[in-house]
């Protein structure tokens, strides 16, 4: 169901991390990426529901509004006691708390001792903060993960959430989301033969977010070194964001630390 | 006559060696009170470093122990001579080992199983027909719980002798559904629907890539082997779900799962059978009877 120009007009808007105020029996509706959500306060709770929608390829804006009308009776409520007497209610992007497994549409050969940086975006997760003490209601993704498993063998590894991506070598090509973060990656393949690049592990724990003037999402470069073996290929997040980010703000930090300043050897993670 | 009985009495008491026996008791207490003493603080120091099950073993070990120091030693101040002792326990154990050989070969059994661990506490197994969770693991068996809520209890003997199948020791496991489609059907076209079921199926990972196998032309279908991976949470759910959407799937595609057919010929690819319909309202006049009365 789309939704009618009229609609669309009266739409406004969605921002990560600004607080919107709502009277009781309001309930703010919001359309992005592959999700529809109802926030509703009433006088004693906060009540959640969501449905996920087909995802219009044309539609580039997060759309909200706060109206009276209530999605159909049979969809799963969330029900939240009401922490305090706050009426506000923000808005936070989260990268996965499980790496992505990132898989270019086309693999991509980078040649001998040379590099590139492609421009990935991720799924990111959406947490609703409540009242005026931001308390956390709950957290969910904004369009269903595809699960994968990353491993030598199906008896060691892990299971990581995964997506395809067009591996964009050029930033404008890039479409700017507000549902999506802009990963750069920096590939250095410093072997004596060309590399395949058909899908590496992106660890998006370790990544924290930031929102530039122009409200779109960035996360710090990762550095990708393949040396001499595609298993063990070095990882290196930096800890600023690149200059054509231009200048952003923490909106929120990595849900893990890496314990060693960003180096992170991703052993057979990353390629395979 | 009653002062000789008592002094006979005194005599006796009198030639009991008191502080001995009052030693020995002494030492058993003692050894008794230290020896629950060692388990306790033992078990607290393992509690938290190590399974359950390893700590209720080390503490009953300790207790032992010191208990039978204990022992010896007040067998030592009674007056008995070790050497006797150790004779006859030598000669006890040999009885006893006869009685208790198969006591014997399950508590080994477990040791083996302890130190090779082939599943936990908690894992699924399949022993002899039995599939359940390993509730406890014990020095002579292992106690299950099956999934409709039985208890069954498992020699260790058992487990070391015959084959074991953990089925919850790898994080992920592999589907294998069995479709069996008509032969009229266009094989490559399903495939490609089974794969795009895999694809929007939730529980179904991206790698290991699911893949579809004919194995064999059947009798009334052509058989097609669908295998699809998920993590190891979500085996049931995740064949149920699919073999609900493989249905929905092929019933709007127009894709018919036979029955199992048989074709009859009457004699070499002739005309078919004559086939009479009989309306549901007329009763059916079955016709005069075959033979004559009369002959």
């Amino acid at each position: 169901m789309t939704t009618s120009l009229d609609t669309q007009r009266t739409m406004q808007d969605g921002h990560w991390a600004t607080p919107y105020t709502l009277e009781p029996g309001q309930t703010q509706y919001h359309e992005l990426s592959h999700t529809r959500i109802w926030i509703t306060l009433l006088d004693q709770e906060w009540l959640i529901r969501y449905q996920r929608m087909p995802e219009d390829d044309n539609q580039e804006r997060w759309q909200q509004r706060v109206t009276h009308t209530l999605p159909d009776a049979d969809l799963e409520v969330h029900r939240f006691v009401r922490p305090d007497d706050g009426s506000q209610v923000c808005y936070l992007p989260a990268m996965s708390s499980l790496a992505t497994v990132i898989r270019p549409y086309q693999p991509l050969t980078i040649p001998a001792e040379s590099e590139c940086t492609i421009y990935v975006g991720t799924l990111l997760w959406m947490r609703i903060q409540a009242g005026s003490k931001g308390t956390h209601l709950m957290e969910l993704p904004l369009a269903d993960p595809s699960l994968t498993w990353v491993g030598r063998t199906t008896m060691e590894g892990e299971l990581c959430y995964s997506a395809a991506t067009f591996a964009r070598l050029v930033l404008e090509a890039v479409p700017k989301r507000p549902w999506r973060a802009i990963t750069p990656v920096r590939i250095v393949n410093e072997r004596q033969e060309p590399l395949l690049l058909e899908r590496f592990n992106l660890p998006t724990p370790l990544l924290s977010l930031h929102r530039n003037d122009k409200g779109q999402l960035w996360t710090p470069r990762v550095t990708v070194t393949c040396e001499t073996d595609m298993n063990s290929a070095r990882l290196k997040i930096d800890q600023s964001l690149i200059a054509a980010a231009g200048q952003c703000e923490l909106i929120s930090p990595a849900r893990e630390q890496t314990s060693r300043g960003g180096l992170v050897r991703a052993y057979d993670r990353i390629f395979g | 006559m009653i002062e000789q009985f008592e002094s006979s009495l005194m005599q006796f008491f009198g030639a009991i060696a008191w502080g001995k026996w009052i030693s020995t008791l002494f030492l058993l207490i003692l050894g008794i009170v230290l020896a629950s003493f060692a388990a306790r603080g033992v078990t607290r120091f393992m509690e938290d470093r190590a399974s359950r099950h390893h700590t209720v073993m080390l503490r009953r070990l300790v207790f032992y122990i010191v208990l039978a120091i204990f022992f010896v030693a007040a067998l030592r101040e009674a007056g008995f001579s070790l050497d006797v002792v150790l004779g006859a326990a030598g000669i006890l154990t040999v009885a006893i080992g006869f009685a208790s050989q198969t006591s014997a070969s399950n508590m080994i059994s477990g040791l083996f199983l302890l130190v090779e661990k082939p599943f936990e506490i908690g894992n699924f197994i399949e022993v002899e027909n039995t599939i359940g969770e390993v509730v406890s693991i014990d020095m002579l068996s292992v106690k299950l719980r099956t999934p409709d809520n039985l208890y069954v209890r498992i020699p260790n003997e058992t487990l070391i002798k015959t084959r074991v199948v953990n089925r919850s020791r790898f994080p992920i496991r592999r589907m294998d559904l069995t479709v069996g489609i008509a032969y009229a059907e266009d094989v490559e076209r399903v495939e490609k629907l089974l794969l795009e079921l895999a694809r929007q199926n939730s529980a179904s990972l991206e790698e290991p890539k699911a893949f579809v196998l004919v194995t064999g032309f059947g009798p009334s279908s052509v058989d097609l082997q669908f295998s699809f991976w998920v993590p190891s949470n979500k085996v049931l759910e995740g064949r149920s779900q699919m073999m609900v959407a493989i249905k929905k799937t092929l019933d709007e595609e127009g894709v018919e799962i036979p029955f199992p057919h048989t074709s009859i010929y009457a004699g070499s690819h002739s005309e078919p059978f004559r086939v009479e319909l009989l309306r549901p309202e007329t009763t059916t006049n079955k016709g005069g009877p075959d033979a004559d009365q009369n002959g």
